[in-house]
């Protein structure tokens, strides 16, 4: 398995894709204040929404703090896009890393979780216009999301400090 | 100069930089991103309410969101000290760590003034006016520049 994941790093270390992500002086900071932006977006949006199915804000309907969702939505696909090219532009960096297992599993928690709950209960939010709904399951799975989110950030600043350092 | 070096020199500044426990540098680089996505966030969640996104959320319940908000600026101000002290001499003379600050001053400012302007006495009508949305692009611009010349504290 190690062998495999260090063929797969050094492989990919070498594509000209790699290669130009790391040789651009620019690219890599940029990609980084994009990351934070989209953990900032995810953070405010998801959060709040997270705390409205645990109870407060209770006078904003369901479908209304739903709505800004898209943009929790856009800040995720901005932080995974630049965390893919980061991983792309030096894979070595991360394939014996363990905090980036941490990040991933927590990341795996929070997606199946936010999918899960779009999946059963996204029609039922929509249709949700009145001011003080939540549930024992509602609050159940913000409790999960802001958890694994916390734990998606926290191993995510972990990866200079734990592991193969940058 | 001889203060920053001191600062910096100090045996809790040293222990932050160099002790190598999770619970000093990196403890508080992570409290400083949480305290960033809580502030900035929330901020970014009334902005852009009131420049239109999700016109049906009543504002009045977002005034709640304020001791948040204020909670993630304390966490970060006394975060951001400390990982100031780890490198006095380099940060306290680089421009652009005075700018970050200048630019997230201006930034509580505005927050201040949509607080003001939005959740004041007078509840706000459901139509946003001119003011406030400017009120409330500007806070997004300034949050964006506060997160770049934060990310470029990394590179000094």
């Amino acid at each position: 398995m190690g062998a495999t994941l260090d063929a797969f790093a050094t492989w990919l270390h070498a594509t000209a894709v790699s290669d130009a992500i790391r040789s651009s002086p620019w690219l890599w900071p940029w990609c980084e204040i994009t990351h934070f932006v989209g953990l900032s977006l995810l953070v405010g949006v998801v959060g709040f929404f997270d705390l409205r199915l645990l109870g407060l804000f209770r006078r904003v309907p369901l479908n209304a703090a739903w709505s800004l969702m898209p943009w929790g939505k856009l800040g995720f696909a901005m932080a995974a896009v630049t965390g893919v090219t980061f991983f792309i532009g030096a894979p070595e960096q991360y394939i014996n890393n363990v905090a980036f297992y941490g990040k991933l599993t927590f990341l795996l928690i929070a997606g199946l979780n936010a999918i899960a709950f779009e999946f059963f209960y996204g029609a039922a939010v929509k249709a949700s216009t009145a001011a003080d709904a939540t549930s024992p399951v509602y609050r159940a799975i913000a409790i999960v999301s802001i958890v694994s989110w916390f734990f998606v950030i926290y191993w995510g600043r972990m990866l200079p400090f734990i592991g193969n350092a940058f | 100069m001889e203060l920053l070096a001191s600062i910096e020199g100090s045996e809790f500044a040293s222990w932050l930089r160099e002790s190598g426990s999770i619970w000093a540098y990196p403890a508080v680089l992570t409290l400083h991103t949480l305290g960033l996505g809580v502030l900035v966030g929330a901020s970014t969640v009334i902005d852009l309410r009131l420049l239109g996104a999700a016109p049906h959320m009543p504002l009045e319940p977002l005034r709640r969101l304020f001791p948040i908000m204020w909670t993630g600026f304390w966490v970060n101000a006394i975060s951001g000290v400390l990982l100031f002290i780890t490198d006095a001499t380099t940060k306290g003379t680089t421009m652009v760590f005075m700018a970050k600050l200048a630019i997230i001053a201006v930034a509580v400012i505005v927050l201040a003034l949509i607080k003001r302007s939005v959740f004041g006495r007078e509840p706000v009508a459901s139509a946003t006016p001119t003011t406030v949305k400017t009120l409330a692009a500007v806070s997004l611009a300034l949050w964006l520049a506060a997160l770049i010349t934060g990310r470029y504290m990394a590179y000094v």
